[in-house]
Protein backbone atom coordinates (compact mmCIF):
# COMPACT_ATOMS: atom_id res chain seq x y z
CA UNK A 1 0.00 0.00 0.00
CA UNK A 2 2.68 2.32 0.91
CA UNK A 3 4.74 1.47 -2.18
CA UNK A 4 1.51 2.10 -4.26
CA UNK A 5 1.04 5.19 -2.55
CA UNK A 6 4.58 6.47 -3.07
CA UNK A 7 4.33 5.98 -6.34
CA UNK A 8 1.84 8.21 -7.19
CA UNK A 9 3.82 10.66 -5.72
CA UNK A 10 5.56 13.31 -8.11
CA UNK A 11 8.96 11.33 -6.80
CA UNK A 12 7.51 8.10 -8.00
CA UNK A 13 6.13 9.51 -11.29
CA UNK A 14 9.95 11.00 -11.83
CA UNK A 15 11.58 7.76 -10.37
CA UNK A 16 9.59 6.19 -13.25
CA UNK A 17 10.29 8.17 -16.14
CA UNK A 18 13.93 7.57 -15.36
CA UNK A 19 13.73 4.12 -15.21
CA UNK A 20 12.17 4.06 -18.58
CA UNK A 21 14.82 6.52 -20.05
CA UNK A 22 16.98 3.87 -18.45
CA UNK A 23 15.37 1.43 -20.29
CA UNK A 24 15.83 3.20 -23.55
CA UNK A 25 19.08 3.84 -23.14
CA UNK A 26 19.80 0.13 -22.51
CA UNK A 27 18.18 -0.77 -25.05
CA UNK A 28 20.04 1.22 -27.62
CA UNK A 29 23.40 -0.18 -25.74
CA UNK A 30 21.51 -3.92 -26.58
CA UNK A 31 21.12 -2.79 -30.54
CA UNK A 32 24.35 -1.11 -30.97
CA UNK A 33 26.15 -4.25 -29.93
CA UNK A 34 24.24 -6.61 -32.21
CA UNK A 35 24.36 -4.24 -34.96
CA UNK A 36 27.89 -4.33 -34.80
CA UNK A 37 28.65 -7.78 -34.14
CA UNK A 38 26.45 -8.84 -37.15
CA UNK A 39 27.39 -6.30 -39.53
CA UNK A 40 24.73 -4.50 -40.55
CA UNK A 41 24.75 -1.33 -38.47
CA UNK A 42 27.32 1.31 -39.80
CA UNK A 43 29.54 2.99 -37.22
CA UNK A 44 28.09 6.84 -38.28
CA UNK A 45 24.80 5.13 -37.67
CA UNK A 46 25.85 3.69 -34.40
CA UNK A 47 27.21 6.85 -33.15
CA UNK A 48 23.65 8.50 -34.27
CA UNK A 49 22.00 5.59 -31.63
CA UNK A 50 24.40 6.25 -29.44
CA UNK A 51 23.53 9.73 -28.59
CA UNK A 52 19.66 9.25 -29.04
CA UNK A 53 19.78 6.83 -26.97
CA UNK A 54 20.92 8.62 -24.44
CA UNK A 55 18.46 11.81 -24.94
CA UNK A 56 15.98 10.43 -22.88
CA UNK A 57 17.73 10.29 -19.66
CA UNK A 58 19.15 13.90 -20.17
CA UNK A 59 15.46 15.08 -20.23
CA UNK A 60 14.74 12.75 -17.22
CA UNK A 61 17.69 14.75 -15.73
CA UNK A 62 16.29 18.26 -16.59
CA UNK A 63 12.65 17.13 -15.85
CA UNK A 64 14.19 15.86 -11.91
CA UNK A 65 16.46 19.33 -11.84
CA UNK A 66 13.41 21.17 -12.38
CA UNK A 67 10.74 19.20 -9.80
CA UNK A 68 13.31 18.94 -7.51
CA UNK A 69 13.52 23.18 -7.40
CA UNK A 70 10.05 23.81 -8.18
CA UNK A 71 7.34 20.91 -7.55
CA UNK A 72 8.42 19.27 -4.52
CA UNK A 73 7.93 20.17 -1.77
CA UNK A 74 10.04 20.33 1.58
CA UNK A 75 9.75 16.79 2.48
CA UNK A 76 9.41 15.52 -0.62
CA UNK A 77 12.50 16.85 -1.77
CA UNK A 78 14.40 15.71 1.08
CA UNK A 79 13.14 12.31 0.06
CA UNK A 80 14.88 12.71 -2.62
CA UNK A 81 17.76 14.51 -1.90
CA UNK A 82 18.38 11.50 1.00
CA UNK A 83 18.00 9.16 -1.31
CA UNK A 84 20.36 9.83 -3.85
CA UNK A 85 22.70 10.74 -0.65
CA UNK A 86 22.07 7.20 0.28
CA UNK A 87 22.54 5.69 -3.36
CA UNK A 88 25.94 7.42 -3.69
CA UNK A 89 27.58 7.00 -0.29
CA UNK A 90 26.68 3.18 -0.93
CA UNK A 91 28.07 2.95 -4.67
CA UNK A 92 31.48 4.17 -3.91
CA UNK A 93 32.41 1.49 -1.04
CA UNK A 94 30.61 -0.98 -2.89
CA UNK A 95 32.08 -0.56 -6.05
CA UNK A 96 35.55 -0.05 -4.33
CA UNK A 97 35.23 -3.53 -2.65
CA UNK A 98 33.95 -5.03 -6.43
CA UNK A 99 37.24 -3.35 -7.90
CA UNK A 100 39.46 -4.34 -5.27
CA UNK A 101 38.34 -8.36 -4.94
CA UNK A 102 38.78 -8.87 -8.96
CA UNK A 103 41.75 -7.09 -8.26
CA UNK A 104 42.84 -10.01 -5.95
CA UNK A 105 41.89 -12.24 -8.19
CA UNK A 106 38.15 -12.90 -6.57
CA UNK A 107 36.10 -14.67 -8.79
CA UNK A 108 33.06 -12.00 -9.42
CA UNK A 109 31.17 -12.03 -12.51
CA UNK A 110 32.26 -9.20 -15.33
CA UNK A 111 30.14 -6.44 -14.98
CA UNK A 112 30.32 -4.02 -18.63
CA UNK A 113 29.18 -0.64 -18.38
CA UNK A 114 25.83 -1.31 -18.96
CA UNK A 115 25.77 -3.57 -15.70
CA UNK A 116 27.22 -0.30 -14.16
CA UNK A 117 24.76 2.25 -15.34
CA UNK A 118 22.08 0.16 -13.53
CA UNK A 119 23.76 -0.17 -10.26
CA UNK A 120 23.10 3.26 -9.24
CA UNK A 121 19.63 3.53 -10.71
CA UNK A 122 18.81 0.50 -8.41
CA UNK A 123 20.42 1.99 -5.03
CA UNK A 124 18.54 4.88 -5.78
CA UNK A 125 15.60 2.96 -5.43
CA UNK A 126 17.29 1.60 -2.25
CA UNK A 127 17.57 4.80 -1.12
CA UNK A 128 14.20 6.41 -2.34
CA UNK A 129 12.75 3.16 -0.33
CA UNK A 130 14.28 3.56 2.91
CA UNK A 131 13.80 7.55 2.96
CA UNK A 132 10.03 7.03 1.98
CA UNK A 133 9.48 4.65 5.04
CA UNK A 134 11.54 6.72 7.37
CA UNK A 135 8.72 9.69 7.09
CA UNK A 136 5.70 7.90 6.65
CA UNK B 1 8.76 17.45 17.73
CA UNK B 2 5.23 17.37 19.14
CA UNK B 3 2.23 18.96 17.55
CA UNK B 4 -1.19 19.20 18.08
CA UNK B 5 -1.94 19.66 13.77
CA UNK B 6 -4.32 16.68 14.12
CA UNK B 7 -6.41 17.98 16.62
CA UNK B 8 -7.04 21.24 14.86
CA UNK B 9 -7.58 19.47 11.53
CA UNK B 10 -10.41 17.69 12.87
CA UNK B 11 -12.05 20.40 14.99
CA UNK B 12 -12.23 22.17 11.50
CA UNK B 13 -13.19 18.97 9.58
CA UNK B 14 -10.89 18.59 7.36
CA UNK B 15 -9.07 16.06 5.61
CA UNK B 16 -5.36 15.55 5.40
CA UNK B 17 -5.64 16.76 1.55
CA UNK B 18 -7.79 19.51 2.44
CA UNK B 19 -4.75 20.76 4.85
CA UNK B 20 -2.35 20.06 2.28
CA UNK B 21 -4.13 22.09 -0.48
CA UNK B 22 -3.98 25.00 2.09
CA UNK B 23 -0.89 24.50 2.99
CA UNK B 24 0.43 23.93 -0.39
CA UNK B 25 2.12 20.68 0.19
CA UNK B 26 1.56 17.17 -0.28
CA UNK B 27 -0.82 15.08 1.86
CA UNK B 28 2.29 12.55 2.05
CA UNK B 29 3.91 15.86 4.45
CA UNK B 30 0.74 16.86 5.97
CA UNK B 31 0.53 12.89 7.50
CA UNK B 32 4.76 12.91 8.31
CA UNK B 33 3.90 16.14 10.12
CA UNK B 34 1.17 15.04 12.26
CA UNK B 35 2.56 11.83 13.30
CA UNK B 36 6.13 13.85 13.99
CA UNK B 37 8.07 12.29 11.55
CA UNK B 38 9.10 15.23 10.12
CA UNK B 39 9.83 18.37 11.61
CA UNK B 40 8.65 21.50 9.03
CA UNK B 41 10.68 24.38 8.05
CA UNK B 42 10.15 27.66 9.72
CA UNK B 43 8.33 29.11 6.79
CA UNK B 44 6.22 26.17 6.43
CA UNK B 45 5.93 26.09 10.66
CA UNK B 46 4.37 30.06 10.41
CA UNK B 47 2.01 29.46 7.39
CA UNK B 48 0.48 26.54 9.74
CA UNK B 49 0.32 28.75 12.38
CA UNK B 50 -0.93 31.70 10.07
CA UNK B 51 -3.64 29.36 8.79
CA UNK B 52 -4.70 27.98 12.40
CA UNK B 53 -4.40 31.15 13.80
CA UNK B 54 -2.08 30.55 16.71
CA UNK B 55 1.61 31.08 18.21
CA UNK B 56 3.55 28.05 16.71
CA UNK B 57 4.84 27.22 20.06
CA UNK B 58 0.87 26.41 20.55
CA UNK B 59 1.25 23.94 17.73
CA UNK B 60 4.35 22.62 18.04
CA UNK B 61 6.42 21.59 21.13
CA UNK B 62 9.62 19.76 22.09
CA UNK B 63 8.97 15.77 22.64
CA UNK B 64 10.46 15.63 26.06
CA UNK B 65 11.52 11.85 25.51
CA UNK B 66 13.79 12.90 22.62
CA UNK B 67 15.99 15.82 23.68
CA UNK B 68 14.92 18.42 21.41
Amino acid sequence: MAVSEASRTPGGVLYGLYLASLAVSLCGNLVIRLGERAGWLPAPARVVLAVLASVPLVLAAVFFWRMLRGTLDEMLQRIALEGLAFAFVLYVPVTAVYLNLRTAAVWLPRLDPADLLIAPALLVAIGLLVSHRRYS
Amino acid sequence: MKNILSVLRAERGWSQADLADRLGVSRQTVNAVERGKYDPSLPLAFKIARLFQLPIERIFFPDEGSGE
